[in-house]
């Protein structure tokens, strides 16, 4: 059985940004031997925002 | 020839229960395991090494369609052990082999297992409330003596009455509904509330709020249709989405 079925608030309404929020931003965090440092993730994060503001944009003109 | 395998890593989604029974498809396609350890599992998969080796995930993060996607599969694998109580690590937790996992579990093992007490039979739920300050504006200028009657001065302090008494009035809805919904949760967090350039919406966003509650109580989704009505003459807005795994929850940095 999905667990995304089980849970359709999650699979109809939540946007990208509400995930990469939570999985990019919260959670436990810990070095392991090959993970990213706190640090590029805030510029991954600072990349997304440009990306998201974009497409925002883009969407919002294809609208008007 | 012989061919030589692929080099592998083991991606970290979480921590649970030893003995929860693993399932689901997790990022980029791998499979989803566990490495057990005492009370305690690691949910992992063995990822491809050039895929998500540093500098590779640096860059693939900034490509949308594999950030999407992978978010997605973190998420999932997540959500599928939500019922057994999950602890959930940030994106991109990857070690060299199986005998880091187990190390991880060994030293972290008390952090951990409290983590998950704290969290068991819990989901979060996000709260978002969005306010339209121009409509509320216009809305409230309407009220009053006709604008035509007075001088300019005068309209533009009623402008700067009314604007600083519906932001007065917002401000009044964040610390009702944070108070009423954290009352009613085992636990609330307030994140800063996402600029339109984000979320592309029209609206502004007051407030953005997590709140962990028990699996089967609905008191925080019934007090958000409450908090929706009470301040329908202002038009805001509130929206909940959820149930999902306590990402805000488990902060353990100073463990």
């Amino acid at each position: 059985m999905s667990a995304v079925a089980e849970r359709p608030m999650l699979a109809e309404r939540v946007t990208l940004l509400e995930l990469v929020d939570r999985v990019l931003n919260k959670g436990v965090v810990l070095s392991g031997d090959i993970t990213l440092s706190v640090a590029d993730v805030d510029l991954v994060y600072v990349g997304l925002r440009v990306l998201l503001a974009s497409v925002a944009t883009l969407e919002e003109g294809m609208s008007s | 020839m012989i061919a030589t395998a692929a080099a592998t890593a083991w991606y970290v989604y979480g921590v649970v229960p030893a003995g929860t029974v693993p399932g689901g498809r997790g990022v980029g396609g791998a499979g989803v395991a566990l490495v057990e350890r005492g009370p305690l599992a690691a949910i992992v998969s063995e990822v491809p090494l050039d895929e998500f080796e540093e500098a590779a995930l640096r860059e693939r993060l900034n490509d949308r369609d594999w950030l999407e996607a992978n978010a997605r599969a973190h998420e999932d694998v997540l959500g599928s052990f939500l019922d057994a109580g999950v602890v959930p690590l940030r994106f991109g937790t990857i070690y060299r082999d199986r005998e880091e996992v187990e190390r991880l579990l060994d030293e972290r093992g008390d952090s951990f297992a409290a983590a998950l007490a704290r969290v068991a039979g819990r989901v979060e739920l996000g709260v978002k409330v969005w306010a339209d300050r121009g409509r509320l504006l216009q809305a409230r200028a309407g009220e009053g003596a006709p604008a035509s009657g007075r001088s300019y001065l005068e309209q533009r302090l009623r402008a700067r009455e009314l604007a600083s008494s519906a932001a007065e009035r917002l401000a009044e809805v964040v610390r009702d509904a944070h108070e009423t919904l954290s009352g009613l949760a085992v636990d609330g967090v307030l994140n800063r509330p996402q600029p339109s350039e984000l979320t592309g919406r029209r609206e502004e966003m007051i407030l953005n709020g997590a709140y962990l509650v028990d699996a089967s109580d609905t008191s925080v989704a019934d007090a958000v249709r409450r908090l929706q009505e009470a301040y329908r003459d202002l038009g805001v807005v509130f929206e909940v989405t959820g149930p999902w795994p306590p990402h805000n929850f488990v902060d353990t940095e100073a463990e």
